[in-house]
């Protein structure tokens, strides 16, 4: 069976800083109700947009980043639908219609399958640049059955990347990790902060066997895409082998019950009545333009990262691993450049710290988790030199390290096996009769003695497997020498 | 009417102490007690009480020898389509009655800056809609000259309001004639500037390729005054030409033997005879003064009024779709929203402005766009072209109505007739040229105008 899949991807470009054509915040999570408005992304009468800079700078990093060919000037077009979170009644986007001009046009997207290590691609039919409308709140009841609904603008004007790609994904994982890579660039362009609520979504069409295509909407996670498409495989297939013929039709992603719905008929053939919009003339996209954006979009080559890290000799799980949480490979790079071992700080970074994160519910995409450079740099330091094993940097130092990344190294780190001695020679002396009961098979005075051992050290971090080798060793080798 | 001073001679006046401008603020008073529920030029007045504090304040700065704005004292009217956060912003619809904006039109800032006065806001067709301002929800503005008679539109009210002494400045705005119209109309003067010279930000649209915010007085020193105050680059208006201020108050007068005056035959026919005969006379004025006078020939001028018409209609209907019963004061009272949405442009467009929306929906439509809206959009780069290609060696004389102010209803029946009082204004607003409108003579006591085009960005470089 040959599966045929293009996505439509909608993308806030949430670290734009203002919305698309006014000052008001790009990232309008955590205000309070209609905060984040003014009367030009209101749509107040006579209030004109005026394109954002930073925007067009970012979709054009954007539209590099995808080999896109760059037009010579962007035109903007309106849309218009009656919504009421929409409060002109039009979206601005760059329909091409009516002279509508986009900022990209047939680019290609390189996208990694990284446990089989297999890079595939994918052509992009297009990016615009469009402008999000408010948000409406249903009551109970939802869309059909509340009295009423209650509209939040803050979101209204928020700057969209609206990128179409071609029919030619072959799997729905092939589609998860076609998004995954898409954000994951995205992030590292600046565009947007892939992990903020609500931030993209994804209308995925899929076809069986060159049957006719149902378009998927409201995917709204990374993993959804993948289950989402595996459903409507499923459907299809089923209708198909009762002998039935798919219809082509819209189909709306329930994310609570893994099931995809028919959307309601449209009664008449919808008629957006496209034009470019007045108030804004074409921008010329310079040549200046174009460097400035290079120089983002080189930033944010992922491949170009990963075959930097892959020359180190790193295996290539850990450099997705670090290249797949931004601000580990930030920290990747510092520790390099001040001269750590690149395989070791690449597995301290990718798997035990990472993994502690994890362990600890503490989130890997957040700068502050991660300790500073120097930190890494002496640990890796210490693993090299042997005097810690690497179990007891993993086992001791990495957790505490996570519950405070900023702690100073000093205090994480056991006591040396040299130090030790001679608080176990000095336990061992005064517990004569714990030693006994233990040469005597009651094991549990061995945990006794562990424990004298820690408290005779006081507050300093030691691994208490690290007393009970020593324990061992030295009873096995005879009474404590006084 | 007794003869009413120009706002640069009264400015003057202020400065001197010829005039008291607390004494002008009673006369301007007493012309809208003896004439405004005649003419009907205002929507809203401001309070008179405020006028007065205000002009006092300005009155003891001026005694202090204080330094005041260029307009201090002087008492402008705004056209209601124009957004003002101190007085209700209807454009003339029931839709927006009452609609206070949260917020100052550029130009209007621009006014408060040199210390203007705003008087009233000034009525006009609904929209800004119509040649002759009798398609307002708040009733139609009458001719101060005739009150029989219409005093064109669709910035009649800035017009009628100059004509009577109700204002001293005024502020209109022109998609396709609608200040130079009632400029001819009433014996005063309005400039359509260069597209982009004005910031549009506070303009309720209609037309927005099209329009621009126009000064408007009762002569062509006193529109150099305004508009080098509302003039000049708005970084809120992306359409606004980065310029400087117009400095066109302080611009001399044309030596005569310097300036070629273009007779543009599509232009200079058609219109009645009484007209056609004021036209001439000026224009052998001229020539007499040593004026030359040349023809040329603008084909694509018959095109002008559909296209002009298609392109405004189209994105009129797309700017008035936000008007759906949420934000604003008429409701539809639906139980859903599709008839919230319904109900409210029922009641809150007049029939003119839902015969527009129709028209510009139908010319937007997908396999009617390319007949209409694409090819208006090709006959306006023609008309951009050809004019622009004239106005280099010359300034273009045209008419600017084929007719008379017609009287009241006169016009209404027929709606071909109505857009065809645009057919002359129309060019400028196609091809984006500043196009200023003086008055030259009365027949029977009605005046007769003429219209000067220029070259974009030629506003007070060199009117004859």
């Amino acid at each position: 069976m040959k599966v045929t899949i293009g996505l439509e991807i909608h993308v806030q470009m949430s670290e734009a800083g203002s919305k698309l054509f006014c000052n008001c915040k790009a990232d309008y999570r955590g205000l309070n109700v209609n905060t984040n408005v003014c009367p030009v992304c209101l749509g107040l009468p006579g209030a004109l947009p005026v394109v954002s800079k930073r925007s067009v700078e970012l979709a054009l990093a954007t539209s590099l980043a995808l080999k896109c060919e760059i037009p010579k000037f962007i035109v903007f077009t309106r849309k218009h639908y009656f919504y009421p979170d929409l409060p002109k009644n039009y979206q601005i986007s760059m329909i091409e219609r009516a002279g509508g001009v986009p900022i990209c046009r047939n680019g290609v997207i390189s996208f990694l399958d990284p446990s089989r290590w297999e890079w595939k691609s994918c052509r992009i039919r297009r990016v615009n640049i469009e402008e999000d409308p408010g948000r409406t709140v249903y009551e109970e009841g939802g869309i059909t059955g509340s009295p009423y609904a209650l509209v939040d603008y803050n979101r209204s004007g928020v700057p969209l990347l609206e990128i179409v790609t071609e029919p030619d994904i072959e799997t729905p994982r092939d589609a998860r990790l076609l998004v995954e890579y898409l954000l994951l660039t995205l992030e590292y362009l600046g565009v947007t902060n892939p992990r903020l609520e609500g931030v993209f979504r994804v209308d995925a069409n899929i076809s069986l066997d060159g049957g006719e295509r149902v378009e998927v909407k409201n995917i709204g996670s990374i993993a959804d895409v993948e289950k989402a498409l595996n459903y409507e495989i499923l459907r299809q297939s089923k209708i198909r082998e009762a002998g039935g013929v798919i219809e082509r039709e819209t189909r709306h992603w329930d994310p609570v019950r893994g099931v995809t719905r028919p959307l309601r008929h449209k009664e008449y053939e919808e008629e957006y009545l496209y034009f470019p919009d007045p108030d804004l003339p074409p921008i010329a996209i310079t040549e200046e333009m174009v460097k400035g954006a290079l120089k983002i979009a080189v930033e944010a080559d992922l491949q170009a990262l990963l075959s930097e890290l892959l020359k180190h000799n790193i295996p290539p799980e850990h450099a997705w691993s670090i290249v797949s949480t931004k601000p580990a490979l930030d920290l990747f790079k510092k520790v390099v450049s001040l001269g750590g071992d690149p395989q070791v700080v690449a597995r301290m970074l990718a798997v035990d710290y990472k993994g502690e994160l994890r362990e600890q519910g503490k989130d890997p995409y957040d700068p502050s988790n991660w300790p500073p450079p120097d930190t890494i740099l002496e640990l890796s330091k210490l693993t090299l030199t042997g005097v810690y094993p690497y179990d007891t940097i993993k086992g001791l130092i990495i957790p505490n390290l996570v519950s405070n990344p900023l702690a100073r190294l000093e205090t994480l780190v056991p006591e040396k096996a040299g130090d030790l001695d001679l608080v176990v020679e000095e336990v061992l002396r005064e517990e004569v009769r714990a030693v006994k009961d233990y040469l005597e098979g009651k094991t549990q005075a061995l945990n006794y003695l562990v424990g004298r051992v820690i408290k005779k050290i006081g507050r300093k971090a030691v691994d208490p497997r690290i007393i009970r080798g020593l324990l061992e060793k030295r009873i096995k080798a005879g009474a404590p020498r006084t | 009417m007794r003869r009413l001073k120009q706002a640069w001679e009264l400015v003057m006046d202020f400065r001197e102490g010829i005039e008291d401008p607390v004494e002008h603020v009673f006369n301007v008073f007493e012309a809208i007690r003896r004439w405004e529920a005649r003419v009907n030029a205002y929507i809203s007045l401001e309070s008179p009480d405020l006028i007065v504090e205000e002009v006092e304040r300005i009155a003891r700065g001026i005694n202090a020898g204080e330094k005041v704005g260029k307009l201090a004292g002087l008492l402008v009217s705004v056209k209601d389509n124009i957004c003002t956060s101190f007085l209700p912003t209807t454009a003339g619809s029931r839709m927006l009655d009452p609609y206070i904006p949260p917020y100052d039109a550029t130009v209007v800032k621009r006014l408060l800056e040199e210390d203007a006065i705003v008087v009233g806001k000034a009525n006009l067709d609904e929209f800004a809609m119509g040649s002759t301002t009798e398609l307002s929800a708040f009733g139609p503005t009458r001719n101060p000259w005739d009150l029989e008679r219409v005093p064109g539109g669709s910035s009649g009210g800035s017009a009628a309001s100059l004509a009577y002494g109700g204002s001293d400045l005024s502020l209109g705005s022109d998609t396709g004639g609608s200040a130079r119209l009632p400029a001819a109309y009433t014996a005063t003067v309005g400039l359509k500037p260069t597209y982009g010279l004005v910031s549009r930000y506070g303009l309720i649209p209609y037309g927005n390729s099209l329009e621009q915010i126009s000064p408007m007085a009762r002569s062509v020193r006193d529109v150099a005054l305004l508009l080098d105050v509302i003039g000049g680059w708005d970084p809120l208006d992306a359409t606004s030409l980065r310029v400087d201020k117009p400095r066109t108050f302080t611009t001399s007068k044309a030596d005569p033997s310097k300036v070629t005056v273009c007779v543009v035959k599509e232009l200079s026919e058609g219109a009645e005879d009484v007209i056609e005969r004021a036209y001439w006379r000026i224009l052998k004025k001229l020539e007499s003064e040593g004026v030359e006078l040349r023809e040329e020939k603008l084909p694509v001028a018959s095109k002008a009024l559909p296209a002009y018409y298609t392109i405004a209609f189209a994105e009129a209907a797309s700017n008035l779709a936000r008007y759906d019963g949420v934000f604003y004061p008429t409701k539809g009272g639906g139980s859903t929203w599709e008839e919230e949405v319904e109900l409210a442009r029922m009641k809150g467009f007049g029939r003119e402005v839902k015969k527009r929306i129709l028209m510009g929906v139908y010319a937007l439509s997908e396999g009617y766009r390319d007949e209409y809206y694409i090819a208006a959009t090709k006959v306006r780069r023609v008309v951009r072209d050809e004019v622009s290609r004239i106005s280099r060696s010359c300034i273009i004389a045209s008419q600017v109505s084929p007719i008379l102010p017609p009287r009241l209803g006169e016009r209404l029946d027929d709606p071909l007739k109505l857009y065809a009082m645009d057919v002359y204004t129309v060019i400028a607003n196609l091809a984006g040229a500043p196009a200023l409108v003086q008055p030259i003579e009365f027949y029977n006591g009605l005046p007769i105008g003429i219209q000067w085009i220029g070259k974009p960005l030629g506003e007070g470089s060199s009117y004859p």
